[in-house]
């Protein structure tokens, strides 16, 4: 009864959801003040961003934390609680001068020593800095001495993906391996309170020292326009949509890709799809048949990245086809070198390269899990390539945290695909260097060389340069396939004016206007 | 009656024993890492071996059970891994909305269910009894998780009438904590509606049938009094038992329920833990669990005898 009750009363009320009058387009000016309700589908598990890449942690952290200096839209590093900075031409030191009266959430004011306490707990995790010393020179100068020259160290200390945060001085002395445990900040917003497995609520921080350069990117000027965030957990997708439509929720992050038709078609709602990162095909490198170049080679010539990604991202509104880790729009290091041997096409090719490497009808064992779908999906249509070609390939389907497992061991796999969000230096993309022992196993001298090179340039475009070689060599032995690029979706009120998506979504000059 | 709620009481000792071993190793022989799934899947092997380390996860095993299980005879569930709270906290914090749907839904269901069954087997035959009947079948087939969306769709998206999901606690004031429970409970409750519905129909037609009802009848008692009196309180006792199960399954089967409204009970707890590998929560929380089934099962058992006299719990 009740079932039939719904059907009818969803078939009454369609016909007024067609009718319902567009909202008006014309500007009012900034309201200010409301509570904005955000519906985000996982929890994280802590909000101190200094230990984990989470993107639950980024998107949610950055709302109360900021760092010395952060991106502006082109990926360029510029300076955030810092003054202004100064790399030595040696690229072994730098030094911050901290812009002063700028308050912690708890009304301390930031100076050196909370920096340096910050800094060194952020770069516990940080073997890429080598040998290094944060050094307090007065209350409002830092400086930053390592032994070994770094051309990236200004990249690491701007990457919102593992935001250097600073906090005060006993915080971060006080935390614990799972982090921090108390979120204090310098932000625009200030952690309220955590209801575990339904909200974290942010408000308005009123003393925050306002930025006055323009707002560019993660940087310049930032203000809380709406007095409070209820960030909530919604782990359904459809539940994330119901409430977006019904007006419950004024942004819901992560879309499926199904869903977003019902969410065009509604007046009140805006889409954004936004650069999320790579699809990578990940080879066993250490055991089975893809230690042999020849045959990943082989794997990528009988690939159709197009029917990959349309399979994994269902549209080409939400995909795109490029050789290269970065996006566009990240000058300082995209590059389509390496083109020639990306999509290829070529099965005969591959056919005969699998021949070269001695391939005998071996099982192939592709890991993949249904918790994420578009992994599954490319796998699948992988698999069927794959067996066009001439190879035996099974498909191991496991949950994720047991694919995390599995992939640990060479023996018990021989492919897995995994996402890559978009990094800002290449050291960040962790089957690049040998060091790293990521699953996959790469041992390619010539990528960690030039990860070297990269890592010791005098300058930005000696260092691109490099770069456009290392993709070039990562075309040819393919520690991974690098299927395309993709985007995710996201849906806000039409109401909502200033959002901006940049590594995540943005809440800061944000705000609701009915 | 004091003499068998201790013994009781004492025989739930070996079953919780049994439970949190049981508990124990097999959420540690499913394979995945707690580290690997906190750090993500770009984290290197040197930082899920250092987190891993850190966590007391590369113990061995049975040092593992021997340290949990310690300070779980001490009353301490342990902290959770991912939530950084202890146990007994996530699980108290998480119990409240759980109950409250628990209440609701059942609350509901019994009002629907016994009415309905009361009258059907009364109607038995006829027009009225296959009408219900069918419309109880088919409420026992529809997957909660369908009935959910609908009503989220209809009652939250269309109508705006009411909530579209998430929870407020009652603190928040009760209407506020209410309409967030009504379309979860009705979805939740339909189901359980349907299971009670059938058995109030069934065993209200095996009493009717016997012969104290006859001679209550001969004695010329009012149909109402014959009904309500002597026919519905002896055809309780099923009826108690199926209560006491369904109520049993509101508080620890909720999730699909749960996780599609998005209230953060039991079950939202149990699922994010498991895919979380957070061993502590999904250990302390079954074990808790396991806890309510049996004082559940103690307060049934306890209520058969205050519905019907002849059960003497006492008795040897």
């Amino acid at each position: 009864m009740l079932v039939m009750a719904a059907v009818l009363a969803l078939s009454a009320c369609s016909k007024n959801d067609a009718e319902s009058p567009e909202s008006s387009g014309a500007d009012k000016a900034v309201q200010t003040g409301g509570t904005l309700e955000v519906a985000y589908p996982t929890q994280p598990q802590s909000l101190d961003p200094h230990g984990t890449t989470a993107e639950a942690t980024r998107d949610a952290a950055k709302v109360i934390y900021e760092g010395l200096v952060t991106i502006n839209d082109n990926y360029e590093v510029i300076p955030q609680l810092a003054d202004s900075f100064e790399v030595s031409e040696d690229n072994k030191k730098v030094t911050f001068k901290l812009r002063e009266g700028v308050p912690f959430h708890n009304g301390k004011e930031m100076t050196s020593e909370d920096v340096v306490a910050s800094m060194v707990k952020w770069s516990e995790n940080k073997p890429e800095l080598g040998e290094h010393e944060w050094i307090a020179v007065d209350d409002y100068t830092v400086e930053l001495n390592m032994s070994q020259p770094s051309s990236l160290v200004m990249h690491f200390l701007a990457d919102v993906g593992n935001l250097a945060a600073v906090m005060p001085k006993e915080v971060a002395e006080s935390a614990e391996a799972t982090g921090a445990k108390e979120y204090i900040g310098t932000g625009p917003f200030e952690f309220v309170e955590w209801k575990q497995d339904e909200m974290i609520k942010f408000k308005k921080f009123e003393d925050y020292a306002q930025d006055e350069d323009e707002a560019n990117g993660l940087g310049g000027k930032k203000e809380a326009l709406v007095d409070e965030i209820n960030w909530r957990f919604v782990p359904d997708a459809s539940t994330r949509v119901n409430g977006l439509i019904s007006g419950q929720y004024q942004f819901a992050h992560m879309l499926n890709y199904d869903s977003i038709p019902q969410v065009e078609n509604n007046p009140q709602v805006e889409v954004d799809v936004w650069p999320y990162g790579i699809e990578g095909l990940v080879f066993n490198k250490k055991e089975g048949l893809f230690k042999d170049v020849k045959a990943r080679q082989a794997v990528n010539n009988a690939l159709d990245m197009d029917v990959i990604m349309s399979s994994a991202f269902t549209g080409k509104d939400y995909y795109e086809l490029d050789p290269s880790l970065f996006l566009e729009s990240q000058t300082d290091w995209y590059t389509d070198a390496g083109k020639e041997n990306y999509n290829p096409k070529d099965p005969e090719k591959a056919k005969q390269l699998l021949a070269e490497a001695g391939y005998n009808g071996e099982e192939v064992v592709i890991l993949t899990s249904r918790d994420y779908e578009h992994h599954y999906n490319a796998a699948v249509a992988t698999q069927q390539m794959l067996e066009k070609a001439g190879m035996n390939v099974k498909l191991d389907v496991y949950d994720w945290p047991t694919l995390l497992e599995r992939r640990d061991d060479p023996s018990a796999y021989d492919i897995f695909y995994t996402g890559f969000s978009t990094s800002f230096t290449p050291h960040q993309y962790v089957f690049l260097d040998s060091g790293t022992q990521w699953p996959g196993w790469t041992e390619d001298p010539e990528i960690d060389r030039l990860l070297d090179e990269i890592n010791a340039a005098a300058s930005q475009e000696e260092a691109h340069d490099l770069y456009a070689q290392l993709q070039e060599e990562m075309w040819e032995y393919l520690p991974i396939i690098n299927t395309g690029k993709n985007s995710r979706v996201s849906g806000y009120s039409k109401d909502l004016k200033g959002y901006t998506n940049l590594s995540g979504p943005n809440f800061w000059n944000v705000s609701i206007n009915k | 009656m004091k003499a068998y709620i201790i013994k009781r009481l004492l025989s739930m000792i070996p079953v919780l024993l049994i439970v949190a071993m049981f508990v124990f190793f097999l959420i540690h022989m499913i394979p995945g890492d707690p580290a690997a799934v906190m750090l993500g899947p770009e984290a290197t092997p040197e930082e899920v071996a250092a987190l891993r380390d850190n966590m007391g996860l590369n113990l061995p095993i049975y040092e593992q059970f021997f340290n949990w299980f310690t300070d779980v005879a001490r009353g301490n569930l342990g902290d959770s891994l991912y939530m950084n709270v202890p146990v007994m906290d996530a699980f108290v914090s998480h119990l409240g909305p759980t109950l409250s749907l628990a209440l609701l839904a059942q609350g509901f269901s019994i009002l629907i269910a016994i009415p309905i069954g009361v009258l059907a087997a009364r109607k038995r035959g006829t027009g009225v009894d296959r009408t219900f009947m069918i419309i109880a079948m088919l409420g026992m087939s529809i997957p909660s998780f369908l009935l959910a969306l609908l009503l989220m769709l209809v009652f939250g998206v269309r109508l705006n009438w009411l909530p579209v999901a998430g929870y407020s606690s009652l603190a928040e004031g009760v209407w506020q904590h209410v309409k967030f429970l009504i379309l979860p409970a009705i979805s939740l409750g339909a189901i359980q509606a349907a299971v009670i519905a059938r058995m109030t129909r069934s065993s209200m037609i095996d009493i009717l049938s016997m012969n104290f009802i006859k001679t209550a009848k001969a004695k010329g008692l009012k149909q109402k009094v014959v009904i309500y009196k002597h026919a519905f309180r002896n055809a309780l006792i099923p009826i108690l038992t199926i209560l006491g199960e369904t109520f049993g399954a509101l508080i620890t089967g909720a999730v699909v329920t749960e996780t599609v409204f998005n209230l953060p009970g039991l079950g939202q707890l149990v699922i994010n833990a498991i895919t979380r590998r957070d061993y502590a929560v999904i250990q302390g929380t079954i074990l808790m669990i396991a806890v309510t089934y049996l004082f559940l099962n103690l307060i049934i058992d306890l209520l058969y005898g205050l519905v019907d006299p002849r059960v003497r719990l006492s008795r040897k």
